[in-house]
């Protein structure tokens, strides 16, 4: 052990060091706290959160064209759709359209499949609820979209 | 594997030495519930007071049964399913997996997929290494490099939730290459963060490589010679740590992995410190890679041509990759229709805790936690 | 009331003077008080231990969680009460009672400043070593009596740890006591009679010796932090290995009490090292910057520095962020300053502030202790259970064996 190792041994230089670094660190400049819900979290573009069908916005008519597609697509199988063909247009209308949130995973692979662009997931990540039936969004749910959630007392 | 056969086994461990006075001998459960045993891990010990005479692994708590699920999902679907494995570098994950289909459809990304792939791997390299250097920390006593190393990671997963939508789980690959584009600035970003990180690195390593504590609490602690590690298959930086000169990304070059510069560090002794070191400086070594193919990014299609349908001719398959903790690997039996017959994952994770009762013996129970600390496992990969 | 006032004109502490009523006065004061230190000590290592990891720490209890160390102490009185299956069930209530009446009996002989004490001891110091290092006992009795091995095992622990560094201390504590006798040419072991022979010697003992009590303070002051098994050498209760240690199978009130314990045992420890090396009540720079002028400054200084957190509390609560979930936490945190500012104004009075100022001075130099302990706990790794050991009888011992034959040898030749 040479001299300097070990007058830095006896002087705990190591030790000051690491001290050295948690005391700058308390500087409030260094904080990287998000206090949740008074300041919102940062969320991409491309975040993939609670889902959402497109309605054309003229019409009102939904972009679905149930082509089953996401259905298939979907690993977790859990979207169920029914549809009925339409006597006069001979086109397929859509009747119900359910989304399990409790299941999904967010892979995003309903998205991908989608062909009309109807079904999105959305930047909405807020998707806790007290019981089950909360998750099993429906279509006027899937199609009206999260509502923002407010904290308030 | 039941508890009483569990107990006979550890019953069957006699210590050749004669205890120090009139000693009993104790049985220490230690988990699922355990705040360092990294998951739902259960160890049981056989102590002699403080002293671990052997111990036995109970795995299996987090057991969801992926590979079952992996015969009822076709090839694609199957995909998100890896990431929830070793969720810490659920890139590296997917990068294997898709890798592997790839090689028994016969189909190569295209180079500018490739590029993105490495760059995202190595960034969830990054990533993973600073939480198995924050937990480790945590394991041995330090508190803070924990926050330090996440606030850290947070930037690489700002980077992955804009690339791919997702933080963790991120299913950022697709069977024949990437699903995504790069977004507008995914280069300088990238490369931003490349400059943010490296002073981060030293940092750690002020507040832990020289510190006397932490070279007590690691030097000669879960020591394994290169020849036990071959002998138990262990991989990634436990076999470097032991000196063996074993990197897949040298070894067998995957996904374009030639055309980068960099070292494999390997340490000497084989023992909790090296392994640190180890894995230190392939944080850095990453950003190195990082830097090389982010400057080297080339133009292109992202996605090769594969079928909407995969129907991968008859055949069996095994491709492993340098995942962030060891070779992860991926076997697949393909009966030519739209599901494989049999997936069998080789996780690095699962393999290098064999390596857990060889290295404890003869140690105290603090060193059990360090070393379960060092072998940097996750147990939704252990138990899949 | 004539009592009282007698008293206050012998300039001595009640146990001196044999009032049995003014002491029993003292010694509830001084429980009271340190209970409220421990309520503030706790918020303040949550605070601050939050802001060396990069945190914010409690914000929503109270503003900026100043209302925590109280919703603490509510949840765990209410909290059930737990006594494992198989406990010796007299041992498992009696240990965290003992524990904590032995950290708070050190307090007997502690000099808060010349007539701030209950009683001085003329074995001050002995009586201090032999008290607090009972504190163990009760560790022990937790981790046996609690039938469990994760206790046990810290219990074990803290036994060891608790024998390999008493020597050290008490052999740091004797190089003090050797120094007392310096100008005088009589030592103490009065803790009051230490601080008066460092009054006497215009030095405090840390400064003394051409750096041997500087070494003797650095000796103790690792010894106290083992002593109270504060990290790093926090092994008894090693959350990462021994989940919590000797008080595992603890919870509710009774986890209370070892909590209550140890942080009473911490200031107690710091209390003791602040009178044998620091000058206990005595004011810094007291040969430099002496005179009337000087005296009168530094006797400002305890209001000043309750008005200055005051004046801290009531410009954060007016940059708090308008929003309407803030507003009552905003005017709390004014609230909160406008008392500061009450309590520093009365502490400017003259009469008042002589008073105080031996406490004041006392109380930095203890909150200085405590902000270590805080921050060796943000900062390092634990001691494995044998390193410990080693540090303890290797280090820490041959060291202050050769300290306290150096301080004699200085002491001789002078």
């Amino acid at each position: 052990m040479s001299v300097v190792t070990l007058l830095r041994k006896i002087f705990m230089v190591d030790l000051i060091k690491g001290l050295s670094i948690t005391f700058r660190y308390q500087a409030p400049s260094e904080l990287v706290t998000e206090q949740y819900p008074m300041e919102r979290p940062w969320i991409a573009d491309r975040f993939r959160g609670v889902p959402r069908m497109s309605v054309n916005p003229e019409t009102g008519e939904p972009l679905c064209i149930a082509c089953e597609l996401c259905a298939l697509a979907c690993p977790e199988k859990l979207i169920a759709i029914k549809s009925e063909r339409n006597p006069v247009t001979k086109k397929k209308e859509l009747l119900t359209f359910t989304y399990d949130t409790s299941r999904c995973m967010f892979c995003g692979l309903c998205e991908e499949a989608c062909p009309s662009d109807a079904l999105e997931l959305t930047q909405d990540y807020e998707m806790a609820y007290f019981d089950r039936t909360g998750m099993i969004l429906d279509r006027p749910k899937l199609e009206q979209g999260q509502e923002p959630t407010v904290y308030a007392r | 594997m039941s508890d009483a056969k569990i107990y006979s086994q550890l019953e069957a461990i006699s210590s050749h030495e004669k205890p120090f006075l009139d000693s009993n001998e104790m049985v220490l459960n230690m988990g699922p519930q355990h705040p360092s045993t990294h998951g739902v891990l259960r160890v049981v010990l056989k102590l002699d007071g403080e002293k671990v005479m052997g111990l036995e692994c109970v795995i299996g708590y987090l057991h969801r049964g992926v590979e079952k699920i992996a015969e009822n999902r076709t090839y694609v679907q199957f995909n998100p399913y890896v990431d929830r494995m070793d969720y810490v570098a659920a890139v590296s994950n997917g990068l294997a997996y898709c890798e592997t289909v790839e090689k028994l459809l016969n189909v190569v990304a295209p180079e500018r997929a490739q590029y993105i792939r490495v760059i995202l791997t190595e960034l969830n390299r990054l990533a993973s290494h600073q939480v198995w250097l924050g937990t480790h920390a945590l394991d041995i006593g330090a508190i803070t490099p924990l926050f330090y190393t996440f606030r850290d990671r947070e930037e690489v997963l700002k980077i992955f939730e804009k690339y791919c939508g997702a933080r963790l789980t991120t299913h950022a690959f697709r069977i024949g290459g990437c699903q995504y584009e790069t977004y507008e600035g995914f280069e300088k970003e990238v490369m931003k963060l490349c400059d943010f990180v490296m002073p981060k690195i030293d940092e750690y390593e002020e507040l832990l490589t020289t510190n006397r504590i932490w070279l007590e609490r690691t030097k000669g602690v879960g020591v394994i010679s290169a020849e036990q590690c071959i002998a138990l298959g262990a991989t990634g930086p436990v076999i470097r740590g032991s000196g063996v000169r074993w990197d897949l990304r040298k070894a067998q070059p995957y996904s374009g992995y030639e055309k980068f510069e960099f070292d494999v560090p390997i340490g000497t002794a084989g023992d909790t410190y090296d392994r640190y070191l180890v894995r230190v400086e392939e944080m850095r070594q990453s950003v190195r890679i990082i830097r090389q193919a982010v400057a080297g990014l080339p133009e292109g299609p992202i996605m090769a041509k594969v079928p909407k349908v995969l129907k991968p001719p008859v055949g069996e398959v095994y491709h492993s990759i340098e995942a962030p903790k060891g070779e992860l690997g991926f076997f697949i039996v393909s009966d030519g229709s739209t599901q494989p017959y049999r997936v069998r994952v080789r996780p690095p994770s699962f393999v290098n805790l064999q390596a857990l009762d060889s290295m404890c013996r003869g140690q105290l129970v603090a060193d059990v936690v360090a070393v379960i600390g060092t072998l940097d496992i996750v147990l939704g990969e252990v138990d899949r | 009331m004539s009592d009282f006032l007698n008293y206050m004109k012998l300039n001595v502490t009640p146990g001196e003077a044999g009032n049995y009523y003014w002491a029993t006065i003292y010694i509830l004061l001084i429980f009271a008080l340190v209970s409220v230190c421990v309520m503030l000590m706790t918020y303040a290592e949550r605070k601050i231990l939050a802001h060396m990891q990069i945190r914010l720490g409690p914000m929503r209890t109270g503003p900026h969680g100043l209302l925590q160390p109280i919703a603490d102490a509510l949840k765990l009185m209410l909290k059930e009460d737990i006594i494992p299956e198989g406990a010796d069930k007299l041992l498992f209530w009696f240990a965290p009672v003992s524990v904590m009446m032995i950290a708070f009996t050190v307090y007997l002989v502690i000099p808060f400043g010349r007539t701030h004490a209950v009683t001085d001891m003329n074995i001050g110091i002995l009586f201090m070593l032999g008290v607090s290092s009972l504190g163990v006992l009760g560790i022990i009795i937790a981790g046996w009596s609690s039938n469990s091995h994760y206790p046990m095992m810290g219990a074990l622990r803290s036994s060891a740890q608790m024998v390999s560094y008493e020597i050290a201390m008490g052999l740091a504590i004797v190089c003090a006591v050797l120094m007392t006798s310096l100008k005088t040419g009589t030592g103490t072991l009065s803790m009051i009679g230490i601080v008066q022979a460092q009054e006497a010697q215009h030095t405090w003992f840390v400064f003394s010796g051409w750096g041997l009590g500087f070494m003797a303070f650095v000796i103790f002051a690792i010894a106290m932090v083992a002593e109270t098994n504060r990290a790093p050498f926090d092994l008894p209760e090693a959350e990462s290995e021994l989940v919590a240690g000797f008080h595992t199978e603890y919870s509710g009130f009774r986890w209370s009490l070892f909590f209550l314990g140890e942080y009473t045992a911490m200031i107690a420890v710091s209390s003791i090292a602040v009178t044998l090396w620091l000058g206990g009540w005595l004011r810094p720079f007291s040969n430099a910057l002496s005179g009337h002028t000087w005296d009168v400054a530094f006797n400002l200084m305890p209001g000043l520095t309750f008005v200055g957190l005051a004046l801290w509390c009531i410009i954060g609560g007016a940059r708090m962020p308008k929003i309407r979930q803030l507003k009552i936490q905003s005017i709390g945190l004014m609230l909160f300053g406008a008392m500061l500012g009450f309590i520093g104004l009365v502490m400017l009075l003259p009469g008042v502030r002589e008073r105080v100022q031996d406490i004041y001075w006392f109380a930095m130099k203890v909150g200085i202790f405590m902000y270590l302990y805080i921050w060796y706990r943000a900062t390092f790794p634990r001691y494995r259970f044998d390193q410990l050991m080693h540090v303890g009888w290797k280090v820490l011992l041959p060291t202050a064996l050769g300290v306290l034959m150096g301080t004699a040898l200085w002491g001789v030749l002078r």
